[in-house]
């Protein structure tokens, strides 16, 4: 048996682990060479679900999407096309997810309280509204810090996107924050040192910077140097992986980077696959510009139609490798878009009523939970708050929704915000 | 436009620096390191760092407004004020100050806070060898007559106003962008300047006020929204759709603010909008609009006509020039309509709303201007307490990286200021120094309180700060893309963005009278392309200033909004969407930048301003130069010791202090501000 792959994975995390123990110093080492590394739950869950999320950023309108409203005035231009489901149409642009309803649940009422991009984002993202004096978790770092990560070198948590405006790992551990990739084409940036950079130099570098350190870092403390103490091991970390390649999307044949599509959605969701194989367990996917207040109708179905592509290969790609079983797939946004057409023959800001959709570990397909009513203006059934969409989404990648949490300052979180799971869409 | 000598250290730097260009010819510290084999490193062909920045500098091109020293009395008499006000507090609440900065300390944190940038080491060694008992005071006043400080505040402004190229593809915002820098260099005051906004009307490149207007172009109720947010501190968004159950505020009353402004107008396309209200009031400007529009949507009918007979495509860049120059921002009061599915009892769906303000009144001298008027008068109004508020906060903030009000855009009743007196005293100061901010910063920086060491500060744990000192703070984006700048480029300033005027002179097409015809118009548009227009001059750019992909200018020089993986929107940059989008939250990617990125292995190559330096000095010289030109300050004996102990046993000397310099970035005492 050849295991000189083995021998030089371990030799580099050898070196690696060298460097970390000489040059960050015994916080970082323990982190880092600890049996379990930082992020690393007391009892990580049997499941080991993985979590993609594709968020839709600049609320995506329901109504040209999942929800649509055939025959009314309200409809607009959007034609609609029959699903694999009864009695169940998508906006015509989602030619090929409308072929696979059968993979998919809609949550076609969700509902949230405000209609402003930061806030409804930042709702969506962590199941409680923005308050000044608390910063909370993103999902996925709740999902790491209740399931822990996967073993290995990567993060266990990525972000397609810049994540400037993202809470991160909130009052957990700055471990859990997600790693932003930027431009998914370009994967990790400035994973490769400089030629003339001996792995000797490198190291004498590290050290010299950390002891250099000392008399700043006694005499400030504080959460911020923390928390850059803490991405420090983790970058040291991560370029000692042998499974960067997992970023690198040139690594996939032609034929199958074409299948997802060219723009960040369907990059996005190449990446997601890669390093989900790679014992990535949570990514997210950052979409832009669904924010169209004018001329929605000729800018949707380009958007909507690189969405229907991407998601659909992913959730292919997924069940081919046997990946779907273990991996919840979800599709949010963070309000819907007015049904009334407005003079610039846009949509506007609607946060009474839009849809998202779940697929893949902990999912019924072929459902359709709750409905908007006939203009696609209001819940009508089954209407599903922020919380309850969480909630449900916690459920599904068997997390502990109703396990109470508690923050620095004592206060109890839930994960998914302590809404009510919907049975309904549940495995 | 008048010149103005720069100030004394920069004249300083420049002659040395030019001394330097002369002799030392050195070679990088990254270039000639060897691998084990004993090979020379494939990158060891050196990359040349441009020779347009290794140039002596000959300094930014625009003028500053000079600082009046002989104020300097009045600056620490005021600065006491609000010391003294703090210590009642402090008394009051048990709070013992942490000690004053060091002189190397205050040095930093001026030039970064003032200049956004860290000093070079010629600077840093000046002030440090300076026996002038006033050099503290001195050195804030260079620095805020200095462009590093209108390079500064822009980077502030530009996050706050949402400051990007191209806020849709028909609007071309170069010359608004540049106004704003100049509005700064001029420190003109801050009242005035927001009013011009408030009310500009024309062309972006005829008055570039404009630009503000026309950021949510089409969208008029977020811009009401987006207005009072930044300049009122008050956030009433919530209300836009509905009535708040915890707000103060109405949606009737969003309705009634958004009516005063709801006539602005600005577009080529869309139908002509019929004023409705009875006494009609329109600009001066609204006639040339209209024949402006015309002739622009006959001219893109032609263009569209000449293509489908040549069997060609429109040019899509050729239809955005011509809507470009037709935009012209003009004014006409216009009645304002409730939303169709209004639900509340004190008025009925789409009835008209009569414009009325959220608070005080529409200032008397106003109150028989247009509508868009009467607004930008109650905004900024001295009489409206809500705006000297707000930028005294605003302004606090960027002093110590905490507001007196938190969030900054949320003053409430029930979300008081931290320091009453304070605040109270803060607005009242703006009010003295008639919207100064420049003024304003002298006065922050010149209290005890703000030259004392750093306290770290968690705003989530909800409790308040004391400022007994400023808060420990990550340099933002722009100050470590500046400062990293600064140990590269001997003139940061080679590349700046284009001014107002060749913008303009390069893209202005008038059409408010005839017709120019098709191919004048084409002419015309050519000639910008081949000058001004960024898709046809970035190769250009970034052979001239360009080291490895990245264009080597001051951050505010740089084009905007960055792409998602640059090193300054790594590092948390906003993303010109999001009003003060600004962030410093560690992530992995910044790390591997600092390990492996162009920009700080720039900083080893030859001809960088560090590496220059060093090649004048042996060790142990070089290690204080290393020090100071990175940390700002002198090896400490420990420090020293272990610095010669690496340079002595490294491969070579320049391997050494090539890992010194790399270890000195990467520690927390460069990120942070202590």
């Amino acid at each position: 048996m050849n295991l000189s792959w083995l021998d030089s994975r371990l030799a580099r995390r050898g070196a690696i682990a060298r460097i970390a123990r000489t040059a960050l110093g015994v916080t970082a080492v323990d982190a880092f060479l600890a049996e379990r590394p930082s992020g690393f739950a007391a009892e990580p869950l049997p499941s080991g679900t993985n979590i993609i999320t594709l968020f839709m950023r600049g609320a995506m309108s329901h109504l040209d999407t999942f929800d649509p409203k055939p025959g009314r005035e309200e409809q607009g231009e959007t034609g609609v096309i029959q699903t694999k489901t009864p009695g169940i149409v998508f906006g015509e642009s989602m030619k090929k997810l409308a072929g696979m309803s059968d993979r998919l649940a809609i949550l076609r009422a969700v509902t949230t309280q405000t209609g402003a991009h930061e806030q409804g984002t930042y709702l969506m993202r962590t199941s409680y509204p923005q308050i000044n004096s608390i910063r909370h978790p993103a999902f996925g770092a709740w999902a790491l810090h209740a399931a822990g990560r996967h073993p290995g070198d990567l993060p266990g948590y990525v972000l397609v996107g810049n994540g400037n405006d993202h809470p991160g790992s909130g009052f957990l551990d700055p471990a859990l924050s997600p790693v932003p990739v930027a431009d998914p084409k370009a994967g990790l940036e400035n994973t490769m040192r400089p030629a003339y950079l001996t792995e000797e130099n490198f190291e004498r570098r590290l050290s010299l910077a950390e002891k250099v350190d000392r008399d700043f870092k006694a005499s400030y403390g504080g959460n911020q140097i923390e928390a850059y103490d803490r991405m420090y091991a983790e970058a040291v970390r991560l370029l000692g992986s042998v499974d960067l390649e997992a970023f690198d999307l040139s690594k996939e044949p032609e034929s199958v980077r074409d299948r997802y599509g060219a723009g960040v959605v369907g990059k996005g969701c190449l990446l997601a696959r890669r390093l989900v194989e790679s014992g990535v367990r949570v990514v997210e996917v950052e979409v832009n510009g669904w924010d169209m207040h004018r001329d929605l109708f000729e800018e949707l179905p380009t958007k909507a139609s690189a969405l229907d592509k991407a998601l659909a290969t992913l959730l292919d790609d997924l069940s081919d490798r046997g990946l779907l079983g273990t991996t919840l797939v979800v599709l949010a946004t963070e309000f819907g878009r007015t049904p009334k057409i407005n003079e610039n023959a846009g949509r506007d800001h609607h946060p009474a009523v839009f849809s998202c959709v779940l697929a893949g570990a902990g999912v019924k397909g072929g459902v359709v939970h709750g409905a908007s009513d006939e203009r696609g203006h209001s819940p009508d059934s089954g209407a599903v708050s922020v919380a309850d969409f969480n909630t449900t989404v916690a459920a599904a990648a068997g997390l502990p929704y109703e396990k109470e949490f508690h923050a620095p300052n004592g206060r109890p979180f839930k994960i998914g915000g302590g809404g009510t799971p919907v049975r309904e869409v549940l495995a | 436009m008048p010149t103005i000598a720069p100030p004394r250290p920069l004249l300083v730097a420049l002659l040395v620096a030019a001394a330097w260009a002369v002799v030392a010819p050195s070679a990088g510290l990254a270039a000639e390191a060897k691998k084990p084999g004993g090979k020379k490193a494939r990158a060891a062909v050196p990359f040349r760092l441009p020779a347009a920045v290794r140039d002596a500098p000959d300094g930014a091109s625009f003028a500053v407004a000079p600082i009046d020293r002989t104020a300097r009395d009045d600056v620490r008499a005021a600065a006491a004020r609000i010391d003294a006000l703090l210590a009642e507090r402090h008394a009051r609440d048990g709070v013992v100050p942490p000690p004053s900065l060091s002189d190397s300390q205050f040095l930093r944190r001026a030039y970064l806070d003032l200049g956004g940038r860290i000093p070079t080491h010629d600077e840093a060694s000046a002030f440090l060898a300076s026996t002038d008992p006033d050099k503290r005071a001195a050195l804030v006043d260079s620095l805020l007559e200095s462009p590093d400080w209108v390079s500064r505040f822009y980077n502030v402004w530009a996050d706050t106003l949402r400051l990007t190229e191209r806020p849709q593809k028909n609007l071309w915002s170069e010359a608004y962008l540049d106004w704003v820098k100049r509005s700064i260099a001029a420190n003109r005051p801050y009242d005035e300047w927001v009013h011009d906004m408030l009310t500009a009307d024309g062309k972006l490149w005829e008055n570039p006020a404009v630009g503000y207007q026309l950021r949510d172009q089409g969208m008029p109720l977020p811009y009401v929204d987006n207005t009072v947010r930044v300049f009122l501190g008050t956030q009433i968004g919530c209300a836009q759709c509905h009535n708040h159950p915890f707000d103060a505020w109405t949606q009737h009353q969003f309705y009634e603010l958004a009516a005063f402004t709801a006539g602005t107008r600005s577009g080529t396309g869309g139908k002509p909008e019929k004023p409705v209200r009875k006494e009609m009031r329109k600009g001066a400007r609204a006639d040339t609009a209209d024949a402006t529009a015309k002739n622009v949507r006959a001219l893109i009918a032609e263009s569209r006509k000449r293509a489908n007979q040549n069997g060609t495509k429109v040019n899509n860049a050729f239809t955005q020039f011509l809507q470009a120059n037709g935009t012209v921002v003009n004014f006409r009061d216009r009645d304002l309509k409730l939303p169709h599915d209004y639900q509340y009892d004190d008025a009925k769906p789409e009835e008209g709303v009569a414009p009325h303000v959220l608070w005080g009144e529409v200032p008397q001298e106003a109150r028989s201007l247009d509508g868009r008027a009467q607004f930008a008068a109650w905004v900024t109004s001295r009489d409206n307490p809500q705006f000297a508020r707000t930028i005294a906060n605003r302004m606090w903030k960027l002093c110590f990286g905490v507001g007196l009000v938190e969030p900054i855009d949320d003053f409430r009743p029930d979300n008081p200021p931290s320091h009453p007196e304070l605040m109270d005293h803060l607005a009242a100061e703006m009010l003295r120094l008639d919207f100064d901010l420049r003024e304003f910063f002298r006065i922050v920086v010149s209290t005890e309180a703000w030259q004392r060491r750093a306290i770290p500060y968690d705003p989530t744990t909800g409790e308040a700060f004391s400022f007994a000192a400023p808060s420990l703070r990550r340099q933002s984006a722009e100050q470590l893309w500046d400062s990293i700048l600064t140990l590269v480029a001997h003139d940061p300033w080679a590349y700046e963005r284009p001014t107002g005027e060749a913008f303009a002179a390069a893209v202005n097409l008038d059409l408010s009278r005839k017709n120019p015809g098709l191919d004048a118009a084409q002419a015309a548009f050519e000639r910008y392309e081949d000058s001004q227009s960024p898709r046809k001059t970035r190769r250009q750019t970034m052979q001239t200033y360009g080291y490895k992909g990245q264009l080597l200018a001051r951050a505010s020089e740089l084009p905007t909004p960055l792409p998602l993986g640059h090193f300054l929107r790594q590092f948390g940059q906003g993303d010109r969407e999001t009003i003060d989008g600004n962030r410093t939250v560690a992530t992995v990617p910044q790390i591997l930048a600092m390990f492996n990125g162009p920009i700080t292995h720039a900083m080893l190559e030859r001809g960088s301003t560090v590496v220059d330096e060093l090649a004048e000095h042996d060790p142990p010289q070089a290690v204080d130069v290393i020090f100071l030109s990175v940390l700002s300050r002198l090896p400490d004996e420990e420090d020293r010791q272990l610095a010669l102990g690496e340079i002595r046993s490294a491969a070579d000397r320049r391997t050494g202090c090539g890992n010194l310099i790399w270890a000195l970035l990467n520690t927390r005492e460069f990120l942070f501000i202590q």
